[in-house]
């Protein structure tokens, strides 16, 4: 029981950056049509900046994890405004060759830059464990599930309260029709492709303190945010967010009671088990908020 | 007001317009009426900036706007309505209508709009926290058009607005166009129901396969042979 709790405790921490992750991607999905190869790599992206900005900067670990967020939203409206908005009327083959390439670049990009060795990004917060009953958590996990929260819940109370977030969702519905309200549709994509990246530079930026930050840590990454997408129905935001509580859960629970090793091998056989049995994804598409 | 002069458009390599001209003016309901396929639609994504003419001259007060994109066209003053409906499904009527009006800036004056739309049309006013994909075919095209109005245009352009519409629902649609046009809004509407169109409408144009063949008063392509045969059922 109280192991239970444990690793419920920790699957949670995990769920709430993997929710990050899937929400940026079935966003970018879900108004784009594109799908990104480089997300894996803005997520590692995201842990390497705060690692310079820390470790060779010396700036403030919250306000390194600002600017490495602040950072991947640059690197994503960069590349939207460099490569995808040349391809807008490109065969989605195409999009997909132009996208992985990109990713190649990227990871090795990092490789260049920092080496192969794996970086280690210091943190403010106590090496002992907050122990609160049965349960015992690292003070910086607490901070992580905070700040993901905090970010999922203001990503959603800008989709749904703003004008920019109804234009937006607009945008998502029937882009022809948007356009003709008024709406920059060119923009939107731009928007929607650096915040996508941007929140999951975040996820990278809250999780390297947590592991260890390395240049191929996109690579797993970037397939677990597909399967969380996948998982969650394309292009639907509360199944993406469900998705990355979803994956947590069975990484954490999979890995403490049958397999350390293959921990991350469980929640692949997770998505093979929810697309066999319900193929639209958790959250069907007439449930989409999009 | 509006002037098309020889615009021809397309969509990549297939050309849907080849030569259209034509006119509204100040303050009249024209028709464009024609079979299907023969261009309508595309005639006013043409002006309304959704497809770019790869010839001809689009003017509005006498400036040329052919090739704007839409966004700008709208601040110019004209609004489309597009075949189909096209309502966001999952916003809510509110955020519809609010779409409408994205380019105002008179956010006060929107809310009085908004409101004004809800008394002209009450079954949004019950509606307006539902998504609109949950409203009925009626309804839809109700809200359509409330939020074509809602950014003040002075042309607003309907495409098929009685499209897929019980009988006594296509009436009513045609009334709220005539309400439109005699508050001051200059309407140009496209219909395949040329019968109804070229007895509410001040002036007319059919168009066959990107061209437009005719043009004159409602009643006088009423009265026209071809029209009668090709349109109006031979009688
Ligand atoms: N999105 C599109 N892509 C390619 N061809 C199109 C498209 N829309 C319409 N067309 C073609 O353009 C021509 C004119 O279509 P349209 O303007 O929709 O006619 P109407 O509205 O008069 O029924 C038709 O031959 C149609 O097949
Ligand atoms: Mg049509």
């Amino acid at each position: 029981m109280d192991q239970l709790l444990q690793h419920l405790v920790n699957g949670t921490v995990l769920g709430g950056t993997y929710a990050l992750l899937g929400i940026g991607l079935t966003l970018i999905f879900g108004v784009m049509r594109v799908v990104n190869f480089t997300h894996g790599e803005l997520y590692a992206f995201g842990a390497y900046m705060t690692y310079a900005f820390v470790s060779l900067l010396g700036v403030n670990f919250y306000l390194a994890l600002a600017l490495a967020t602040l950072a991947g939203v640059a690197l994503g409206a960069a590349l939207e405004l460099v490569l995808l908005r040349r391809m807008r009327r490109a065969d989605i083959d195409s999009v997909m060759l132009v996208m992985i390439g990109a990713s190649l670049v990227l990871q090795n990009a990092e490789m260049w830059a920092w080496g192969g060795v794996a970086k280690l990004i210091p943190n403010p917060f106590a090496g002992s464990p907050l122990v609160l009953g049965p349960v015992s958590v690292l003070p910086l996990r607490l901070f992580v599930l905070g700040v993901s929260a905090a970010l999922l819940l203001g990503f959603w109370l800008m989709l749904d309260r703003t004008r920019a977030g109804v234009a937006m969702r607009a945008t998502f519905q029937d882009p022809e029709t948007a356009a003709l309200m008024g709406v920059r549709v060119g923009w939107v994509n731009t928007a929607t492709f650096a915040i996508g990246s941007g929140l999951a530079a975040a996820a990278g930026a809250l999780l390297g303190p947590v592991f260890m930050v390395s240049p191929t840590m996109g690579d797993l990454v970037g397939l677990k945010a597909f399967a969380i997408v996948i998982l969650g129905g394309l292009g639907s935001l509360p199944g993406a967010t469900l998705g990355g509580f979803a994956l947590g859960f069975v990484e954490e629970f999979a890995g403490g009671y049958l397999s350390t090793e293959y921990r991350d091998a469980f929640g692949f056989l997770l998505i093979i088990l929810v697309l066999a049995l319900k193929p639209q994804g958790l959250v069907p598409a007439k449930e989409r908020i999009g | 007001m509006l002037r098309l002069e020889g615009v021809a458009a397309g969509y990549g390599r297939t050309l849907a317009l080849a030569d259209v001209s034509l006119d509204v003016r100040q303050g009249e309901l024209v028709s464009l009426i024609g079979a299907n396929g023969a261009g309508k639609s595309t005639t006013l994504k043409t002006i309304s900036g959704l497809l770019k003419p790869s010839a001809g001259r689009i003017t509005w007060d006498g400036a040329e706007i052919g090739g704007l994109s839409p966004r700008e066209i709208l601040a110019r003053g004209i609004a489309h309505c597009p075949e189909g409906r096209r309502v966001f499904p999952h916003l809510t009527v509110r955020e519809n209508l609010e779409m409408g009006a994205l380019l105002r800036r008179d956010r006060a004056a929107v809310a009085t709009d908004l409101d004004a739309m809800c008394d002209r049309f009450p079954r949004l006013r019950e509606r307006l926290a539902q998504a609109a994909g949950t409203l009925s075919g009626g309804e839809q095209q109700m809200l359509a058009i409330a939020r074509a109005l809602m950014s003040r245009p002075r042309l607003v352009m309907f495409d098929e607005p009685s499209l897929g519409l019980a009988p006594s629902l296509v009436e009513q649609v045609f009334q709220i166009v005539r309400e439109i046009r005699a508050n001051g809004t200059t309407v140009l509407m496209v219909e395949q129901n040329a019968m109804a169109a070229l007895r509410l409408c001040d002036r007319a144009f059919l168009l066959e396969t990107g061209h437009v063949v005719q043009a004159g008063t409602g009643a006088e392509l009423l009265a026209s042979p071809d029209v009668r045969a090709a349109y109006l059922g031979g009688a």
